[in-house]
């Protein structure tokens, strides 16, 4: 199906791609820490690519879904998430109380526009 | 849940015994919550079908949630290998600083490379607040293997939970699985909301998230570059010196 779905490619795919590339920052920890300047320019640099990457993951998730998201119409899945961050603010920053507040609004919306 | 802190006058313990006490410090509000959270991944991996065996992998060698669902999601979107090396690189840089905190709680009395790089593998953003909390509590000789107890015990529960949400998402009725799918991105964008603090920080997610529909199956499945490297520079330079500009 895709260059993926075999055990031996994943698996690959997860060492190379996945373990090797994220691992160098543990070493790099351990072997320079002493040194290390966590206000430094390029940290900060580093620090917003890393945000604007898993904001971007975010999106493309719930923007342009592949799987069984597909489903879901556009306005509950972006509506889900923002009543999350709504529940999350008015329960004074809870993480907890915003996951459940928008697993709750995406499940009652599901089940109200029948879907499954 | 586990005590705040093991007695300091505990009799001398082997190190195995140190490496099961921090086993069973994993076993802890934080260590659930973190099961809960791999729920979502293990049914994300399913959404994209994505074997088994390799996604546990992940949670063992990578063990850093971002930089898997990065992966995962970028395959599932048909991103290029190299874009994907990259993009999980980059996410990955945040472990390092974690790592300069934490190493000094881990490192033990007598402390040798192999075993700092083998506490470091375990360093993530649980284990780091975790490791804060516990590790003071126990004697210098047992915290290298406490902390890689503690470690394996968090990838455990993680891997558990991956299990579960790889085999529940077909078996659960349509909304349900539809709620666990978007676990993930829910509970990412709510964490990316909490740890957003200064103006370079909304920037980088305003950018990032804007982009990316944009560039949505670019040519070379760089949408991840695009949208990750090219928002994040951008909100960088814009924080730094459009808006000091107009100040």
């Amino acid at each position: 199906m895709s260059l993926y779905s075999g055990e031996l490619a994943a698996t690959l795919i997860v060492i190379f791609i996945g373990f090797l590339p994220n691992e160098v920052w543990r070493v790099l920890g351990v072997l320079f820490g002493r040194r290390l300047d966590e206000d430094g320019l390029w940290m900060r640099w580093v620090q917003a690519v890393a945000a604007a990457l898993l904001a971007a993951v975010v999106a493309r998730l719930l923007l342009v879904p592949s799987g069984a998201l597909v489903a879901l119409p556009l306005w509950l899945r972006v509506g889900g998430v923002a009543s999350g961050i709504a529940g999350f603010l008015l329960a004074r920053r809870s993480v907890l109380a915003g996951v459940l507040t928008a697993e709750a609004v995406i499940i009652l919306g599901a089940w109200w526009l029948g879907l499954g | 849940m586990q005590p705040p802190s093991v007695p300091i006058s505990s009799p001398p313990a082997s190190p195995t015994r140190w490496f099961f006490r921090g086993m069973r410090g994993a076993w802890s509000a934080p260590g659930l919550v973190l099961l809960a959270t791999f729920v979502g991944f293990g049914g994300l991996m399913h959404d994209v079908s994505f074997p088994i065996f390799a996604g546990l992998l992940s949670v063992l060698l990578i063990w850093a949630l971002p930089a898997q669902v990065i992966l995962i999601g970028g395959l599932g979107a048909g991103a290029s290998l190299p874009a994907l090396a990259l993009a999980v690189c980059l996410s990955g840089a945040r472990l390092m600083p974690m790592v300069v905190a934490l190493m000094p709680l881990m490192r033990g009395a007598r402390p040798r490379l192999w075993k700092e790089l083998l506490c470091a593998h375990f360093v993530a953003v649980t284990m780091w607040a975790e490791g804060f909390r516990l590790l003071p509590g126990v004697a210098a000789e047992g915290r290298p293997a406490y902390a890689c107890g503690l470690g394996a015990g968090l990838i455990a529960l993680s891997m558990a939970g991956t299990a579960i949400g790889f085999y529940l998402s077909h078996t659960l009725p349509g909304p349900l699985a539809i709620a666990l799918l978007l676990l993930t991105p829910i509970s990412f964008t709510i964490l990316l909301v909490r740890n957003a603090r200064r103006t370079v920080d909304w920037l980088a997610i305003g950018l990032g998230a804007g982009i990316s529909p944009l560039v949505a199956n670019s040519p070379g499945g760089l949408d991840l570059f695009w949208a990750g490297v090219g928002g994040g520079t951008l909100a960088f330079l814009i924080a730094r010196y459009g808006l000091r500009r107009r100040a």
